[in-house]
């Protein structure tokens, strides 16, 4: 052999320490990047195909709706309405109850259950801003269910439309109330699902913690609304999903047939009361287990 | 130069604990052992030091900066190792170790050379790629000083670094920590209960017993000789020490060892050795061993009288 091995295969040299001197960017860096890996948590990025399947999914069919009446508005004009921006959400809500139990826990639970805290609370983040960051990015991600699909919609008749400029015109009426609905139930659900999950240490328990309280909340709410005057009224309080419409209706207008809230007579206002109320209760629940957790 | 500083630090838990009382001591550069039992109020002092416990009275300085106020700007220049596991199992020790760096607040290009830098330092190679739940205790330690290590911190704490591990894996934590407060140049804080690793690497101890401090000094300090002679026989050493008492000597005799005081000895160091000779002889009782006693470390936490070094507790 001529030449040495060192001389082909190449060496790896040992540089030893070297020290940092660029920036530090503090409490804000810390914040952002924690809903930044939020975002990638809920949506699957990085991980294994299996966990981008629901979040994935949830999102399709979330917007599926919208492709639906887009397309039969090209292809049928004005005769026929698959759907409108008020009935929107609450056709899709059985699609945010699947969405939050499952990645919900996905950002929360791992961190309390295998004691990852003393590590974040350790580094420039405090407490509620670990909190606010979580919920930043569960409601973030959110968006892309209960306000992604109805801009699509919007976008879609603004530009199926014969003049798209009389068009915009014609819908601007609507974003206002596409945009705060959109906005509302990702934060209230957000606020919800968090409260629920980061109360147990399982990823499973969350899961179905949180499906019951949406299920069995819908169940008993539907069938109250159809019994009788007394039970009409308490229905839409026994799910969030029917609270944040009478609360949309309030704000933005626009009922839904079928949803609780038309079941009653009730002054919307109430429901806004009632949203204000959920969501405190939620942020309580936060507030008190991550004060307790022990670093 | 102090880096770490603390006055009367208290802390009190809910319930009536005290876990530190009145704490007061100066911690400068280097390798510092954190030493005292379990119990003693070592993580309470570091939580406290890191800002993630509030002290109940008293005041502590990190880098010159108020715990209880400065707290985000001293974790930021700190890196902490808890003693328990803190590790989440479904992602890759690249993937956490970046995200922490991150979190730590250093740029997403800056995170993510440092990590592969400091996960090749702790000794993780191809399987940093690999999910975190299925990596050996060993490992686990690695990823963990890893991340305390990532945005190259001012000072290092490490709580009880070598839980858990098999003697090689004592040796090579022992050994990593060694070259990161001297090579690296990173004064770091090991917590421990276990003396005799803190010997083998700590230029500086802090003594901690019940909250309280109970003597801060060089290493070398804790195992320096003693003004005592240490005197070892086969029988009973009563009769030899009533003997050397008898002729003016101080000596207790504890069993089968007696001490002897020099600094008192008339006739020097070598009138002791003669007259323990002669009056051994003289006894017919056999000798096993005589040396110059060193102080050692479990001294510290002894409270027998004749084993020495309680003179110099810090009261």
């Amino acid at each position: 052999m001529s030449a040495s091995p060192e001389a082909t295969t190449g060496t790896i040299y040992d540089i030893g320490y070297r020290h940092y001197d660029g920036p530090r960017l503090g409490r804000r860096a810390a914040v952002t990047s924690v809903i930044g890996a939020g975002l990638r948590a809920v949506f699957g990025l990085g991980r294994s195909g299996r966990s981008k399947i629901i979040p994935w999914g949830a999102v399709i069919l979330a917007a599926l709706p919208a492709f639906v009446a887009i397309a039969v508005r090209v292809l049928a004009g004005e005769l026929l309405e698959v759907t409108t921006y008020e009935r929107y959400l609450w056709e899709i809500g059985y699609l945010m109850p699947i969405f939050l139990a499952a990645q919900a826990p996905e950002l929360v639970v791992n961190d309390i259950r295998h004691r990852v805290l003393p590590l974040y609370f350790s580094r420039p983040m405090g407490r509620l801003d670990y909190v606010g960051a979580k919920l930043a990015a569960l409601a973030l991600a959110l968006l892309a269910i209960t306000l992604l699909p109805v801009l699509l919609l919007w976008l879609g008749r603004v530009l199926a439309a014969e003049d798209v400029v009389a068009a915009i015109g014609d819908e601007a009426d609507a974003l206002p109330g596409i945009i705060g609905g959109g906005v509302l139930f990702a934060v209230v659900l957000a606020c919800v699902g968090l409260a629920i999950a980061c109360l147990t240490s399982r990823r499973a328990y969350a899961a179905g913690a949180i499906l019951a309280v949406f299920l069995i909340g819908g169940v008993v709410g539907g069938i109250f609304a159809v019994t009788g005057e007394a039970l009409a009224d308490i229905g839409p309080f026994t799910s969030p999903l029917t609270i944040l419409d009478g609360t949309r209706q309030w704000l933005f207008g626009g009922p839904v047939a079928d949803s609780p809230v038309a079941f009653t007579d009730l002054p919307l206002w109430i429901y806004g009361v009632a949203t204000v109320i959920l969501t405190a209760a939620c942020l309580v629940v936060v507030a008190i287990r991550y004060r307790r957790i022990t670093t | 130069m102090a880096l770490i500083s603390t006055e009367a630090l208290t802390k009190r838990y809910p319930g009536g604990v005290t876990a530190l009382g009145g704490l007061t001591v100066e911690i400068g550069e280097g390798v510092i052992g954190l030493v005292g039992a379990n119990g003693a109020g070592k993580s309470t002092l570091i939580k406290i030091l890191l800002g993630l416990l509030p002290a109940t009275e008293g005041r502590a300085t990190v880098l010159d900066l108020d715990t209880a106020t400065q707290g985000a700007k001293i974790r930021e220049l700190v890196g902490y190792m808890p003693e328990h596991d803190c590790l989440p199992p479904d992602v890759s020790a690249t993937e956490f170790v970046s995200h922490m760096a991150r979190v730590s607040g250093l740029p997403s290009g800056a995170a993510r050379e440092r990590t592969a830098d400091v996960l090749r330092h702790v000794g993780l190679y191809e399987e940093r790629y690999r999910q975190i739940g299925g990596y050996s205790t060993g490992m686990k330690q690695r990823v963990k000083l890893a991340q305390a290590l990532v945005h190259d911190p001012t000072i290092l704490f490490l709580d009880e670094p070598t839980n858990g591990l098999d003697p090689a894996g004592r040796d090579e934590m022992l050994g990593l920590i060694e070259r990161i407060g001297h090579d690296f140049g990173i004064t770091t804080i090991v917590a421990s209960h276990l003396l005799g690793e803190i010997e083998r690497i700590a230029g500086w101890l802090v003594a901690i017993d019940a909250g309280r401090l109970l003597r801060t000094a060089p290493l070398a300090s804790f195992t320096e000789q003693t003004g005592q002679l240490l005197v070892e026989t086969e029988d009973e050493v009563a009769p030899l020490a009533e003997r050397l008492v008898t002729r003016g000597f101080e000596a207790q005799a504890t069993g089968r060892l007696m001490l002897v005081d020099l600094d008192t000895a008339p006739g020097g160091d070598h009138g002791v050795y003669d007259a323990v000779r002669d009056e051994a002889v003289a006894l017919g009782l056999p000798l096993v061993r005589i040396e110059h006693r060193r102080h050692q470390l479990e001294d510290l936490f002894r409270t027998d009288p004749t084993a020495g070094g309680a003179d110099e507790r810090v009261a």
